[in-house]
């Protein structure tokens, strides 16, 4: 036997799907939008069937297709004449449809194959009958009832810890939805709970509300700032001329709903054309104004609230607490109103959007069935042969079904051709996109179909196409995932052989890094821009300048392996004013088809623009970049040399070594060369030090690549391990650690030297961002710090000074404010750790 | 999440508001600004203003002025569609609150 575990609120309006798992409940949420629940809408469109959300656009359009609130019909004999089948349905099989999407909720885990499922206190037999119909048709081997009430007073007892043994007694369910509201009286006994008594009106919900704010609040300021006195006939009418307006009101109604749970006023700001005349509103409405015209709908609710408690010969006194369920408990107003007039306390600690669905999912955990797949025993074994033997499906479906389509486009939308063989009538097929953005429904097969899939730009956009039996239930075996790539790949285009880069500063390892603007494979022409930050002062006039180094190669390696493909220079000379440090600089570039690099630089601060092309057959080389690039590739090659010195292996050590002389060669003519060099020396050494550099990644060969991924992964265990016993700023490492994960296939499959180091010194700086958000290391740093003599410190009477704040707050425990004494210590210490390149310039970009 | 998505909203209409106003150009640079720094926090938003709109479309939420007809347009939109980036893959993450009509 096997817990049933899942749970099911089949809503009137909408409907949700929650698991008990690890003592605790999860409330799934739909792959088209996110959201946990699902509209109990379904509509029959001309070529296809849609269920939930979308179907509820079309219920006030095609009313005689379109099928909602039929849960008031469950159990009945009635029937809906769907026009565009020209056939019935029955409220059984709607909510059968509704079930089965739900079910859809439940992605990448085991297939619910039984459930609870929740009913209102009012159903009779024949409607619970029928929901255990919808049920069993939807697939469910074994279905569960339970009562809403007990439902939500189940998510409320189990969520609050000691209430329980409280709880013995009246408690009441006061379940206010979007177009519905139920209130029930529930008798807890010896840990059992039952209904005793329920009230309910089956047009009263939030959506009521909102008229509200719009009949009373909205429409007399349209009103009276027009002076159309017709306006408030005209705004009702069905397709009349102020539909557009309508929407768009209840909308902003909604909204000034929801701010004024939290603020005592809000705006409302529209524009609308109102008989040819354009007219802006700005409508100021108040809590206060809101309480005035909700109270009368709240207190229907509380009368028939009122109405329980005679009808039982009950006071407020005999009732512990009212429990609160549905999306409209959650204005301010019915939360208050109910505690004044009924002198009951209010418990809204549960969330009532959820909470039918998640005590259906308590009582689930409790409720067992006999799983499909059982595990037999020996004594068994021969009866379950037989089972199996006969479970088997000698007559498998006679169906075919062939896609053709193209794996890469440039459009927005792509054609996918369908052909189907075999038995495919009565059959259905349905297309879903995995970013959620895209669903056709359930569209019947037929020999050959046409369908126009959307495309996310500059995506690799995943489909699914599912196939369904004339039962709507999906055949897993026909399931088919597509991949179209928009914008990358394309016969008609041409891709990027190489990533294109932009270097930047990293002004703490006094170094540059590549920053990818294209990535490799995108499909030219590209245009981006990017927006950065000036990383050092340039005063008008000053020679000092930017640089803007654009690079093709690869992002992971380091820039002097990378060919430069355009260069500006921006220098004091060029400015019009200075140029401070932090202020924003644009650079827009635009890659053409015929791969001309177009740039347009933009310096927010002094308004300038510098406009420049370049083609990509044409060396560029700023000399000064070229002199730091020398230096960073001499200080890798020199620990290379050293690295396999100390590894005692001589044949590569030897080949390093030369790379390291052959660098040593151009060094003086480089160093020599001024900025404004006209000579070809400076192209020769450029590309001098591009082979070295590219060379120089190959150095150790496989080997070396195999020690540094091993370092990497061993280094990975002990950052994670410090990460984890870390005392501050934890998440914040946590997600720069997932970044470097996330990256792990890409740069582990590049083989490249430099890509592997550079992820290593990442790691590296992770390692020492956490030891210092650790206490017990900062402890040990500043008892170094603290025996320091003074020659040590740049300042040695402000490091006392600090010393004591920080000796105090440690006393104290007050470990955020000694983290900060330690790094201010550390701020006045003389030394430098790493800092192998003081007279750093770099590119002034950051 | 949730405060992203509403800042996202709020610049939304900030620039539909200037777009109403014939102001938009002079914020342009800004709000492309703005939206370039929502992409790199893994937020990208899309306004599908003038788009076809079919009933596939689970990326908006539709009111539908007048009938129903299988060539309509969104021709207003009320919140943007927002999609979030996780590493390579994409998943809405608000879906576009919009009016489509006829066309």
């Amino acid at each position: 036997m096997k817990a049933v575990n899942f749970g099911i609120d089949l809503g009137t309006t909408n409907s949700l799907i929650a698991k008990y798992e690890n003592n605790k409940v999860r409330v799934f949420k739909n792959p088209f939008g996110q959201k946990e629940t699902l509209a109990s809408v379904v509509a029959y469109r001309k070529d296809r069937i849609l269920i939930g959300d979308k179907a509820r656009e079309y219920l006030t359009k095609d009313a005689v297709n379109v099928f909602g609130g039929f849960k008031r019909k469950m159990g009945t004999d009635e029937k809906f004449y769907v026009v565009n089948i020209d056939d019935n349905v029955t409220p059984v099989e709607l909510s059968t449809l509704i079930l089965k999407e739900l079910k859809n909720f439940v992605q990448g885990e085991e297939i619910p194959e039984a459930c609870v499922i929740t009913i209102p206190a009012s159903f009779d037999s024949m409607q619970s009958n029928a929901t255990l119909k919808a049920g069993k048709d939807a697939g469910f081997k074994d279905v569960f009832l339970l009562q809403e009430p007990i439902a939500a007073s189940l998510a409320f007892f189990n969520n609050s810890a000691g209430e329980s043994q409280k709880s013995e007694g009246y408690w009441l369910v006061y379940d206010l939805g979007g177009g519905t509201f139920d209130v029930a009286l529930v008798k807890s006994t010896e840990g059992e709970l039952k209904v005793l008594d329920h009230e309910g009106n089956n047009f009263l919900g939030g959506m009521n509300f909102d008229t509200a704010i719009v009949d009373k609040l909205i429409v007399p300021e349209i009103i009276r700032q027009t002076n159309i006195e017709n306006f408030e006939d005209e705004f009702r009418v069905k397709y009349g001329k102020y539909e557009m307006l309508y929407y768009q009101i209840m909308y902003y109604a909604e909204e000034a709903k929801k701010e004024l749970s939290q603020s005592p006023s809000t705006v409302i700001e529209f524009s609308a054309d109102i008989d040819n005349t354009k007219h802006d509103f700005y409508i100021t409405i108040t809590k206060a104004q809101l309480d005035e015209i909700f109270l009368p709908i709240i207190n229907e609710t509380i009368s028939l609230l009122k109405k329980i408690l005679d009808n039982n010969q009950l006071t407020a006194q005999d009732i512990h607490q009212i429990i609160l369920v549905g999306g409209s408990t959650f204005v301010p107003q019915v939360r208050q109103e109910l505690t004044d007039q009924t002198g009951i306390p209010v418990n809204f600690s549960i969330d009532p959007t959820n909470s039918i669905a998640i005590g259906a999912a308590f009582y689930a955990a409790n409720k067992f069935y006999e799983p499909s797949a059982k595990i037999v025993s020996e004594k068994e074994t021969e009866q379950a042969v037989e089972e199996i033997l006969s479970s088997i499906d000698f007559n498998p479906i006679d169906l075919t079904v062939e896609v053709s389509y193209n794996r890469s486009s440039r459009d927005t939308e792509e054609v996918l051709l369908i052909a189907c063989g075999g038995e495919y009538e009565n059959k259905y097929y349905r297309i879903t996109r995995a970013d959620g953005g895209f669903d056709t429904g359930l569209i019947p097969l037929k020999a050959k179909k046409t369908e126009f899939l959307p495309l996310i730009s500059s995506h690799n956009n995943s489909f699914t196409l599912h196939v369904f039996d004339e039962h709507k239930t999906e055949l897993k075996d026909f399931a088919k995932e597509l991949s179209i790539a928009q914008g990358v790949y394309n016969i008609d285009g041409q891709p990027l052989p190489h990533d294109i880069c932009i270097e930047v500063d990293d002004m703490e390892n006094k170094t540059t890094k590549l920053e990818v603007i294209f990535e490799r494979n995108s499909l030219l022409p590209q245009k981006r821009t990017l927006y950065r930050e000036i990383s050092k002062t340039i005063t008008k006039g000053a020679p000092e300048s930017i640089i803007i180094n654009i690079l093709e190669g690869d992002k992971n390696s380091r820039a002097s392996s990378n060919l430069t493909i355009g260069c500006i220079e921006i220098s004091g000379k060029d400015l019009q004013a200075d140029l401070i440090k932090g202020s924003d600089i644009e650079i827009q570039l635009h890659l053409t088809d015929s791969r001309v690099l177009n740039t347009s630089v933009f310096l927010v601060m002094t308004q300038q623009e510098f406009k420049n092309v370049f083609s990509v057959s044409e060396k560029q080389v700023n000399i000064g970049r070229l002199k730091e690039q020398f230096i960073q590739l001499e200080i890798d090659l020199t620990e290379t040399v050293r690295q396999f010195q100390y590894n005692e292996d001589d044949i590569w050590e030897i080949r390093a070594s030369a790379l390291l002389s052959e660098l040593h060669e151009v060094k003086k003519t480089l160093f020599k060369l001024k900025d404004n060099d006209k000579s070809d020396d400076k192209y020769v050494i450029a590309q001098k030090v591009l082979r070295i550099s590219q060379d120089a990644d190959k150095l150790g060969g496989n080997e070396r690549i195999a020690m540094l991924i091993e370092t990497y992964m061993t280094r990975k265990e002990e950052v994670f391990a410090l990460i984890s016993g870390a005392d501050f700023i934890k998440d914040e490492m946590l997600s720069q650690y997932k970044k470097i994960e996330l990256s792990e296939p890409s740069f582990i499959k590049s083989k490249n030297v430099s890509v592997i180091e550079n992820k290593l010194q990442q790691l590296h700086d992770l390692y020492w961002k956490a030891m210092s958000n650790t206490t017990s290391f900062l402890i040990s740093i500043f008892i170094e710090y603290k025996n320091a003599s003074a020659n040590e410190y740049k300042d040695y009477n402000a490091a006392k000074s600090i010393m004591r704040l920080a000796d105090t707050a440690l006393e104290g425990e007050k470990y955020p404010e000694f983290r900060r004494h330690v790094f201010h210590l550390s701020s006045l210490l003389k030394r430098v750790r790493f800092n192998f390149n003081n007279d750093f310039k770099g590119t002034g970009i950051g | 999440m949730q405060s992203s998505l509403q800042i996202i909203n709020q610049v939304f209409e900030i620039q539909t508001k200037l777009n109403d106003l014939n102001e938009a150009s002079s914020f342009e640079r800004n709000m492309n600004r703005l939206f370039a720094i929502f992409e790199d926090e893994g937020f990208v938003v899309k306004n599908p203003i003038n788009e076809m709109y079919q009933e596939s479309r689970t990326d908006c939420e539709a009111s539908i002025v007048g009938n129903t007809s299988s060539k309509m347009k969104i021709t207003k939109v009320l919140k943007p569609i927002i999609y979030q980036k996780n590493g390579e893959q994409m998943q809405l993450v608000q879906k576009a609150i919009v009016i489509v009509e006829q066309l």
